[in-house]
């Protein structure tokens, strides 16, 4: 018997016939673990969110939860019996009941069990304390979407699959309510699959990430090594948080780049020497320095409050990002010459 | 298959069987023998029925598009001295069947009639009877169908009226149309798929009214039909008169289909910004006000307050008639029909929800069919079908005692009732369905409701109001509802409809105005307990 959480063995899900994720296997080990699906838009994403809560059949591979096989190709157990609660995007709040009372809807399931928290504390942790009385039609998206996750919870889950849940939140909300929401999930420890196409927010929230891209799961580890170690140049692309620049290598520990010189720091992965490589340059890998005589074009600033990012051309019009705190002494114009301390080193040289 | 067969298969199924019998039963027949009389029918009245039908068709359809589309939009689109009692009051015609519409045109406009009295007691005796138009025959039929039904066209005309946005007529102006263009060019296009059901709504009305026809004996195909039933006894050319109404009507549903599709694309969309109302001053609050008042008062007023006025001029119909029997059997015949018509129409459409088939989906879509088979149809058709049936059954097994279980008894009325207005409670129940995204349901399982429990707790709750709608509608239908009642009651049954009848045919209509007053107070009342949700916009 397994003796992990929840484990997805070689499942094809299937949203249509032309739209299916092939073949995913991952595991989550431990209980109270959260996990966050990553992926562009129609690409399954909820599809597989479904099919783990029951409510689509599986055609190969087998689903197992807590060591029982909930779904496999011959035998798919009752939504209604796997105590896996899904809060949808589009919130399937019930029209005929107040927030408070479908919020206590969720609560059929925990009344045998040691729930400490109550639907007057959820109300509390989700700001929804102006809202308690008035009817779905009566808030707003962000909020609905807010009180749906309430019933979820209330429901004490074995496992809790989340739709987008911020996708309608205000930015100004979304970080405290991604903080509270977390805090609950860990103190519930409640196994929680996140199913999102905001890639910081699946970094902050989850302990490992899954990216789905054409139809299968491309990686699935740890948000840190997602970010710092890509396992194919399709993943660097979604992240969309770098550039490939042509590079050689030049010995165990260096490359050199046309326009950047020579590069020193880690391989994450062995290249002979000599051997054309695709180079990936994140905006915190080149640091600025008036001073040096490597300079690149400035061809647009972006102010992020924080941080500025410089994005700087090289001779082949390939686009460098750069990141530059906000404090700094001055400000570089588009068109000027902006300046790249040399020597480069990179602490881990991710290279296709 | 066998594992499919589960209720909502079978409840499905015998909804669809049900239905099927009067449509099978008219098309078989189409094949059978009949008697002379067919033949001297083609040779003699059929065309005439054929044309009369049509040019009652014409002129009711020409007059409910007047009434209906003017009065929709003066009330949708301009602000004027009672308007928003016009909103409403003018859905009341609802209540007058055309039938007792008739009655109420006859005696006010008949030789010594109440036009008569009224001018005596005004300007002293003269011959005055020279000078009061009658209204009788088609022109009677006419005026009295185009009072009574062109509330559909107004209802469904002013919904789309008001979900015209404002941001369209904004966008007309940009583009240099003036107030006039704008309504030609922006409002009456995207108004014609509710104005064309309307009308096809209206036109189905027509080509079924038995009551009003035979009333001012005009030949048409559904008095044809009751005549070659009930004069000749030959069931057979009945169903073959029956078999050339249906092909009318067909095409009137594929025509009113057609334009339901279009509809879709006028809905309002996440944009949308009502269009404020003008103000009328002078002559023009002037006619609009003359226009909405006329069409209240000859739509309502007028019927209501002659049958009023007979009715207390001949105080001794009150003794006559057994007001509580009549009262009894009406409520009886609502109440079995309501509960059986809700009861399958949440089978079927729960069926549908749950099990996604297409079958099932087929199945409910053949079975709403019923409501375009005239009442004359339907009846006749159902007594032809159970006689043969009692024919196979006495052959095998020597009884015939089966006709009487569905013929002329209240079960048989029942059923008839069902098989007319099952589209009316289905796609009351479904439209209510509609709005429970599919996900709410499957928000209920992972919460750890089973299906049952969720019907409990989360559809019976929300579609509370769509029961009482529907309830009240077939309410209406049915206190108005006269030709399959008339056929297939049974012996000594009576409704406020068939009383009225049956003075009216007698040419006792100051008899019949105490039932026809009985009747549209009763529909009238619950007109207004739904008036929210007719008026509802949607």
């Amino acid at each position: 018997m397994s003796s992990n959480f929840l484990e997805i063995q070689n499942v094809t899900f299937t949203a249509s016939k032309v739209n299916k994720v092939n073949n995913v296997s991952f595991k989550i080990e431990k209980e109270g673990e959260i996990v966050c699906l990553l992926g562009p838009s129609g690409i399954g994403k909820t599809t597989i969110l479904r099919t783990i809560a029951g409510l689509q059949t599986v055609q190969s591979g087998k689903i197992t939860l807590k060591g029982k096989t909930i779904s496999s190709s011959d035998f798919n157990l009752e939504p209604e019996k796997r105590n896996i609660a899904l809060s949808f995007q589009d919130n399937s709040l019930f029209p005929h009941y107040n927030v408070v009372d479908n919020i206590n809807f969720g609560s059929k399931r925990n009344k045998n069990s040691k729930f400490k928290y109550t639907s007057a504390d959820l109300i509390k942790t989700l700001h929804l304390e102006d809202l308690t009385e008035k009817f779905p039609h009566q808030i707003s998206a962000g909020e609905a979407q807010r009180v749906s996750l309430a019933r979820s919870l209330m429901s004490k889950p074995d496992l809790l699959l989340l739709d987008e849940p911020f996708s309608n939140i205000d930015q100004s909300l979304k970080d405290e309510l991604q903080l509270n929401i977390k805090k609950v999930l860990k103190e519930m420890n409640i196994t929680t699959i996140v199913v999102t196409h905001d890639s910081y927010e699946a970094f902050y929230l989850a302990d490992k990430c899954g990216i789905i891209l054409d139809q299968s799961l491309k990686q699935y580890d740890t948000p840190y090594k997602i970010y710092h170690y890509p396992n194919s140049i399709e993943v660097v692309n979604f992240l969309n948080r770098g550039i490939l620049l042509d590079a050689k290598v030049i010995s165990e520990d260096s490359l050199e780049q046309l326009e950047l010189g020579i590069i020193k720091g880690k391989f994450i992965r062995k290249f002979p020497k000599g051997t054309s490589v695709k180079l990936l340059i994140q905006p915190e890998d080149l640091e600025h320095d008036d001073k040096s005589k490597l300079k690149l074009k400035i061809v647009d600033r972006k102010f992020r409050g924080t941080n500025f990012i410089y994005t700087l051309q090289t001779k082949n019009k390939d686009l460098i990002p750069v990141f530059v705190h906000s404090h700094h002494i001055h400000q570089h114009e588009v068109e000027e010459e902006f300046g790249i301390k040399t020597p480069i080193f990179i602490d881990h040289l991710v290279c296709f | 298959m066998f594992n499919k067969l589960n209720i909502w298969y079978c409840s499905s199924l015998l909804v669809s069987l049900i239905v099927a019998i009067p449509i099978l039963t008219v098309f078989t027949s189409f094949f059978d023998t009949t008697s002379d009389y067919l033949i001297l029918l083609k040779n003699t009245f059929l065309l005439q029925y054929i044309f009369n039908t049509i040019f009652l068709l014409i002129g009711v359809l020409t007059l409910t598009f007047v009434f209906g589309v003017g009065a929709a939009y003066f009330v949708s689109f301009f602000s004027f001295p009672g308007v928003s009692f016009f909103k409403w009051a003018l859905i009341l015609s609802f209540a007058v069947p055309a039938y007792i519409y008739a009655y109420s045109l006859t005696a006010f406009f008949e030789n010594y009639g109440t036009a008569f009295t009224i001018l005596t007691n005004l300007f002293g005796e003269y011959e005055y009877n020279k000078y009061i138009p009658k209204f009788d025959g088609s022109f009677g039929s006419i005026i009295s169908m185009s009072f009574s039904f062109f509330g559909y066209v107004y209802v469904l005309t002013r919904a789309s009226f008001y979900y015209q946005s404002q941001n369209l007529i904004e966008v007309g102006k940009n583009l240099g149309f003036s107030s006039k263009e704008s309504f030609l060019k922006i409002i009456m296009p995207s108004a014609r798929p509710a104005i064309v059901a309307g009308l096809s709504l209206v036109a189905m009305e027509c080509l079924s009214d038995f009551g009003t026809v035979s009333f001012f004996s005009i030949s048409t195909l559904t008095t044809g039909i009751y005549n070659s039933w009930i004069s000749f006894d030959d069931l057979n050319t009945a169903n073959q008169l029956s078999f050339v109404l249906l092909a009318f009507i067909l095409i009137l549903f594929l025509v009113e289909n057609y334009s339901r599709k279009g509809a879709k694309y006028h809905q309002p969309t996440k944009g949308f910004k009502p269009i404020p109302k003008i103000e009328l001053t002078g002559t023009k609050s002037l006619f609009a006000v003359l226009f909405c008042s006329a069409l209240f008062f000859f739509s309502f007023i007028f019927p209501v307050s002659q049958m009023i006025y007979w009715t207390v001029k001949f105080p001794k119909y009150f003794q006559d008639i057994n007001l509580l029997s009549l009262n009894m059997n009406t409520l009886l015949l609502v109440f079995l029909s309501s509960i059986f018509l809700v009861i399958f129409s949440f089978l079927t459409n729960y069926g549908n929800r749950v099990s996604k088939s297409k079958f099932l989906n087929y199945l409910s879509t053949f079975s709403i069919s019923g409501y375009a088979i005239p009442g004359v149809i339907l009846a006749v058709a159902l007594i032809t079908f159970f006689s043969w049936l009692s024919d196979i059954s006495s052959s095998i097994f020597g009884s015939s005692s089966f006709k009487s279980i569905f013929i002329g008894s209240i079960f048989g009325l029942v059923l008839a009732y069902f098989i007319r207005f099952f589209s009316l409670s289905f796609n009351g129940i479904k439209s209510g369905y509609l709005k429970i995204n599919q996900s709410m349901d499957e928000s209920a399982y992972l919460l750890g409701y089973t299906k049952f429990k969720t019907f409990t707790k989360i559809h019976i709750p929300y579609l509370k109001n769509s029961i009482f709608l529907i309830g009240v509608l077939i309410s209406i239908e049915i206190i108005r509802e006269l030709p399959i009642t008339l056929i297939l009651r049974p012996f000594n049954f009576e409704t406020f409809a068939t009383k009225a009848y049956a003075y009216a045919s007698q040419d006792l209509l100051e008899a019949a105005a105490l039932p026809s007053l009985f009747l549209i107070f009763w529909a009238a009342l619950f007109i207004l307990l739904t008036s929210k949700y007719i008026l509802s916009d949607k």
